[in-house]
């Protein structure tokens, strides 16, 4: 018999030469981290501080002014009694078994993941919308931010910023992204080609027809992006809590490993009773955005 | 003439099954989320599949989960590196109740945990050696995401160091000192923040334990806390989570014990003996764990590679006859 054919064993890589690749790749990325992982922090100083400003201020606010502000809020953007008080059921709730400081934090961390995503990916889907090129280049790339297990990026990100708020914030909104990237995208590219071609028949310039044709009419499914990429960075508060960013998903860990069901149970339902917040009051507010733009085309 | 060597080839699956059974059958070993219990969980299986015929299988594990499992279920069957000072009710009634076995020290210094400081800070300040020179000298800590606070790097949550770290936290008035105890949330993210700051040279003062490859690896200092170690103290108040009045003790060693369920003890009495000799000294452990950290091995490899190199270690655990069989399996590896 031969010691090892390639017919029945797969004719691998030696273990000496893999260890070479995997030992140079790590050290390179050690030096790295060593030359450049200060002036990389540096560059995401005012994201931090932005960040530990806005959890101090929803923490150290009393805790009825938080609550009328987010019901406030709610109200604005709903116009909907029935759910502000639901809102203020969930959030009075989650104070009087003992998790509003921890709510607080994952609220303060969530809305800020949301923001960064949509400020990032609303530009980027619009190219993908206008580029072929563009969108053949990034949607692989979307694939592997979404499968990625989070770890596999966060230990190297770990060793670059440290734990912490910053490395959770780009954990979350890796993972976060894709939804309204994609839903962009796909929004703007089912505009319909008659009414762009009345807008340029009209005279309108192609930014004139970005922002007065196509996004408007492309908005509920970018609100649908929008949306997911709240829940999934909701769904990622857990992991984010592995490299140390407070909020809801430290005790979850904790109940984890020690098999605290309660505890876990509470927690969860917080970290639910959040997103369902964010889902409806998203969706509302944009049902109602909508049915304002409806109004005026009528009119 | 085909049929005769199929017939053949049952009866000798057959019979090599049997023989299986009766010498030892299936073994299942806890492979721990951390490298030192990895390995030993992977010479475990090497050792007990080419020695005494086992027919050995890992099964991921932690400290909670995993004693449990084996004191309520009966499975896995050995556990190689249990920190029994977490589960220490629920071994104790195990062992009480006849379905688990404490086999023997795997760590024969025992574990040691601590706050460590980088011995590059200590150089520079003598001082820091100590627990009032940490207080004292609170502002050398700065917390990266907040630098008007220090920062303490704690145990990762649900670890019972978490209770153990906290209640010491409470008992040394760090906070008071102007620390704040940060939850890394998981190892990797404890480890990666030590090597971060380790290899920019910069402070960092947490809690860390030994044997690890980190510690191998960073030149630490751990820190004295003047106190000594009251070990009744640390048993009765400081490793519960109810503790009213946390008083200063430096961590006693932490036992370390190979644990099996009654079961595989009653029957598998020679592969239960050869898990009561195993055992390696801290500085062995550590010197395999720098050595798989260098070259990036997992347990497996780690395992093999400690076969080959170290037979004047393992020997001492198995009888001549049990030797020649691994010898054997490791000519043909």
């Amino acid at each position: 018999m031969i010691d090892s054919s390639w017919l029945t064993e797969f004719p691998d890589m030696s273990r000496r030469e893999l260890l070479a690749i995997r030992q140079s790749l790590d050290s390179a990325y050690r030096t790295f981290s060593r030359d450049y992982g200060e002036s990389i922090e540096n560059f995401f100083d005012p994201l931090l501080y932005f960040l530990v400003w806005f959890e101090n201020l929803l923490i150290e606010t009393p805790w009825w002014l938080v609550l009328a502000a987010i019901v406030g809020l709610v109200y604005a953007a709903t116009r909907s009694w029935k759910l502000c008080s639901g809102v203020l059921a969930a959030f009075l709730a989650i104070g009087y078994f003992g998790m509003w400081e921890d709510t607080m934090r994952t609220l303060s961390i969530i809305t800020v993941c949301t923001i960064l995503s949509i400020c990032i990916g609303i530009p980027i889907g619009i190219l993908m919308a206008r580029s072929d090129r563009a969108k053949s280049i990034i949607t692989p790339m979307l694939d592997i931010m979404q499968t990625m297990p989070a770890f596999v990026y966060l230990i190297p990100v770990v060793m670059l910023l440290g734990i912490g708020r910053i490395p959770g914030v780009i954990a979350v909104v890796i993972y976060a992204i894709p939804p309204v990237i994609r839903l962009t995208n796909l929004g703007i590219r089912l505009v319909n080609q008659e009414t762009l071609e009345a807008a340029t028949a009209y005279g309108a310039t192609p930014t004139q027809r970005l922002f007065g044709v196509q996004i408007p009419l492309a908005m509920p499914t970018i609100m649908a992006g929008i949306n997911q990429t709240i829940m999934m960075a909701l769904a990622m508060v857990v992991v984010a809590s592995m490299i140390g960013v407070k909020g809801l998903g430290q005790p979850v860990l904790k109940s984890i490993t020690n098999q605290y069901f309660t505890l876990g149970l509470l927690n969860g339902l917080a970290i639910v009773a959040l997103a369902i917040i964010f889902d409806r009051v998203s969706q509302s507010y944009a049902k109602r955005a909508q049915k304002h733009l409806e109004g005026t085309e009528n009119g | 003439m085909y049929k005769k060597s199929i017939i053949a080839s049952l009866m000798a699956l057959a019979a090599t099954s049997s023989f299986a059974a009766t010498s030892c059958g299936k073994v299942e070993i806890a492979d721990m989320n951390w490298n030192s219990a990895s390995l030993m969980a992977n010479i475990d299986k090497f050792i007990l599949t080419n020695g005494y015929g086992c027919d050995a299988e890992l099964i991921p594990g932690d400290t909670m989960p995993t004693s449990t499992s084996m004191a309520e279920k009966g499975q896995p069957d050995i556990a190689p590196e249990l920190w029994t000072n977490a589960v220490e009710a629920l071994i104790n009634r195990g062992v009480e109740d006849g379905t688990l076995s404490v086999a023997g020290k795997s760590l024969s210094d025992g574990g040691e945990e601590g706050f460590w400081v980088p011995k590059y800070m200590v150089d520079e300040n003598p001082e820091l050696a100590t627990i009032s020179g940490i207080k004292k000298y609170a502002k050398d800590f700065p917390s990266s995401e907040d630098p008007s606070v220090s920062a303490f790097y704690g145990c990762p949550a649900g670890w019972a160091c978490q209770i153990t770290g906290g209640n010491l936290f409470k008992a040394m008035n760090l906070e008071e000192a102007g620390f704040e105890l940060i939850d890394p949330g998981s190892s990797a993210g404890l480890s990666g923040s030590l090597s971060r700051a380790y290899e920019r040279e910069e402070s960092w003062f947490g809690y860390y334990w030994a044997p690890t490859a980190i510690l191998g690896k960073y030149d630490m200092v751990k820190v004295d806390f003047e106190s000594g170690v009251d070990a009744e103290h640390y048993k009765g108040c400081i490793s519960e989570e109810s503790c009213m009045d946390p008083q200063v003790t430096m961590f006693p060693p932490s036992p370390v014990y190979t644990v099996t369920t009654a079961n595989f003890k009653k029957s598998n009495p020679e592969a239960y003996q050869y898990t009561t000799q195993r055992s390696l000294t801290n500085d062995q452990m550590n010197m395999l764990l720098a050595w798989m950290e260098d070259n990036q091995a997992d347990g497996q490899y780690a395992a093999e590679n400690f076969m080959f190199t170290y037979p004047e270690i393992w020997s001492k655990w198995v009888n001549k006859d049990v030797k020649a069989k691994i010898d054997n399996a490791l000519d043909s590896l």
